[in-house]
């Protein structure tokens, strides 16, 4: 393990890997990753790795482009060996409420002023998207065909092999036991691994990302609170787009390789880093998705399981140096959408840490929008 | 030492074996079905009646080795693959042997395998002179070796020698060779295998794989498997349809 680095990001799940390839992108050197357990570990490797652009604000709407665009040439990006299993069969946001059709409606205006190809389905068009869905306690749909999902692990590999070949070093297995600072200095890094003196730190801890900055004296206003999920056993092909809808909870989608992955938003869900399963989620989930599914009764559930959303109070996420601690970066808080933004995480925190132009309005997504209530306010958020 | 380590010793194979005089005539059955267990597929296969009628059915068989012609039948009607056929006639040097032999992939005619004994030791290579499975073999395929005459009460099985051939992941088609890689390339515990390859993730949920790819974990990374985190293992026990899970209702019921 290297004694000294130039930059520390902590966390070697999506963010910290899609951070450091950006970092070193972007002309950082001597840049290096410390995972605690293994890569994807935490709530990537637990996540339905969907990527909207289907959003009320501008903010989200630019970012998850980015975000999707890079995923589009991810191959040529990141040079990975395998496949990042990238389907773009588009979202289908299913529509039961007048207020959620309003809303829609202006949200699609937004989109389509942005280039992107958003559009409002009637019932019959969402019959031809996607044929199982029951569309009888539906009022519309809306759609656009180049969302999709990726493979949460395989993604996050093809960051983390690119961040290595530009000469980063990844340190998994590798818990972060400290962070030492003199006055408002970084010195450096504590690890079981051994001592790493630096100036500078990305907290991209995840849903970890609170303790982290509390090592390093920094208070972050966010919480960690369980999500559920769960996968059928794969079969043929019969669901293209991945579904979602607000006002139904849920979303579900079927990955390349058959299987069904679904969630929904539970009541009641702890907050204290748990992440062990809740057994009445299966059953609300099941009666949500045979509801708007009925073909999938007989599809078999294999298994479920958490992870955890880093929620920031408006539910957008934080890029930021702390005011505190200079050269103490976080990126956290995304609130369920850590996946979907890593490309545009790792382009904006390296614009940030490096003192680039920005490409992305990321200054908007500063800590002092909470002092200053500043509050971001996205109408199609979960 | 049957009862415990499940493998008969050569007292156990030598009281089973047929006469020097009836291997000297010719192929011949061989049943090794040592305990008395509720099981007769084999009385009722023969067709020229050499397996002698069953009084109870928890009978071990005896065979009339002067009618038996070593046709094979009764290979693939056993359960328990306990029978085989021996010809000393075969060549000068070498012995047949005919296995049933359920494993996939088979091998070919002109194989080279290796020869197994009956704790599953590597004994000596082997030539495959003929593989046979038709309809009318109870999907148990026979598969011919020439043995060395002197290996023949200890060759018992055969294990092919092809890299990649052995399948460790039924559900996600995942071979030996395939997670050797996984583990050449970096992966060091279940989990990580299970996130990169799916591995232990279908309709087995690991029930199947796991244990093997722990005994291969063991091997490349020099840890005892009781030191290896077993992975985790997450609901439900048993896969269950989603009507029935939403079926159900406040008194607990469900179908």
């Amino acid at each position: 393990m290297k004694n000294t680095a130039d930059i520390v990001i902590i966390g070697g799940g999506i963010s910290g890997v899609a951070i450091g390839y950006f970092l070193l992108k972007n002309g950082a050197k001597n840049v290096v990753i410390i995972e605690r357990d293994y890569l994807t570990a935490g709530a990537t490797g637990r996540c339905g790795a969907g990527i909207r652009q289907q959003w009320g604000t501008e903010l989200n709407c630019l970012m998850s482009k980015f975000s999707c665009e890079f995923f589009e040439n991810a191959g040529s990006h990141l040079q990975y060996s395998s496949d990042i299993e990238f389907h773009q069969g588009g979202y289908l946001m299913l529509i039961s409420t007048e207020k959620e059709l309003e809303q829609t409606k202006k949200n699609i205006a937004v989109q389509n002023s942005l280039g992107i190809d958003s559009r409002l389905l009637s019932k019959a068009e969402i019959k031809q998207i996607a044929p199982k869905v029951n569309t009888e306690s539906l009022l519309a749909g809306a759609f656009h065909q180049r969302d999709g999902h990726l493979n949460p692990f395989h993604t996050t590999h093809a960051f983390a092999q690119a961040f290595k070949r530009l000469g980063g070093e990844i340190y998994t297995d590798t818990s972060v036991t400290g962070i030492t600072t003199e006055g408002s200095r970084i010195k450096g890094v504590e690890t079981s691994g051994g001592f790493i003196a630096t100036n500078c730190i990305v907290n991209a801890a995840g849903g970890y990302s609170q303790q982290i900055a509390a090592m390093a004296g920094v208070a972050l206003p966010l919480y960690s609170e369980r999500h559920n999920i769960l996968v059928t056993e794969p079969v043929e092909r019969v669901l293209s787009p991945v579904l979602m809808s607000f006002s139904l909870n849920f979303y579900c989608q079927q990955v390349p390789h058959g299987s069904f992955v679904m969630g929904r938003t539970c009541d009641n869900q702890p907050r204290d880093l748990r992440i062990t399963a809740d057994s009445e989620f299966p059953v609300h989930m099941a009666k949500t998705i045979t509801a708007i599914m009925p073909s999938l009764n007989k599809l078999r559930m294999l298994r479920q399981w958490a992870g955890l959303y880093n929620m920031s109070p408006d539910k957008h996420p934080i890029y930021c140096e702390a005011p505190e601690l200079p050269g103490f970066y976080t990126a956290a808080g995304y609130s369920g959408r850590g996946f979907m933004l890593a490309p545009a995480t790792g382009q904006s925190m390296a614009e940030l840490i490096l003192g680039l132009t920005p490409t992305l309005p990321w200054q908007r997504l500063g800590i002092s929008r909470f002092e200053e209530g500043n509050l971001i306010l996205e109408p199609s958020v979960v | 030492m049957l009862e415990k380590t499940g493998i008969p010793t050569v007292a156990d194979v030598d009281a089973v074996f047929p006469s020097e005089a009836r291997l000297a005539q010719g192929p011949v059955a061989v049943i090794e079905c040592f305990q008395r267990i509720p099981c007769n597929p084999c009385a009722t296969s023969c067709p020229r009646g050499a397996i002698l009628p069953f009084e109870d059915i928890n009978d071990r068989p005896a065979i009339n080795e002067t009618v038996c012609n070593g046709c094979a039948l009764c290979l693939t009607k056993c359960p328990g693959i306990a029978i085989m056929i021996v010809d000393m006639t075969w060549s000068a040097e070498r012995a047949l042997i005919k296995l049933a032999y359920e494993f996939r992939p088979l091998p070919e005619k002109g194989d080279e395998v290796l020869a197994l004994d009956r704790a599953g030791n590597v004994v000596t290579k082997v030539e495959v002179i003929q593989v046979l499975l038709n309809h009318a073999m109870n999907k148990v395929p026979i598969v011919s070796v020439a043995v060395d005459k002197s290996l023949v009460k200890t060759v018992r099985n055969i294990r092919l020698d092809k890299r990649g051939s052995a399948i460790v992941c039924r559900c996600n088609d995942l071979t030996a060779d395939d997670i050797k890689d996984l583990i050449a390339q970096g992966a060091t515990s279940i989990d990580e295998l299970k996130r990169v390859a799916r591995l232990g993730m279908g309709p087995c949920q690991g029930r199947n794989c796991i244990p093997l790819v722990a005994g291969e974990l063991s091997r490349a990374l020099g840890v005892p498997v009781a030191q290896l985190s077993p992975g985790t293992f997450r609901p439900s026990v048993k896969s269950i349809a989603l009507g029935d899970l939403a079926a159900y209702n406040e008194e607990g019921d469900i179908k």
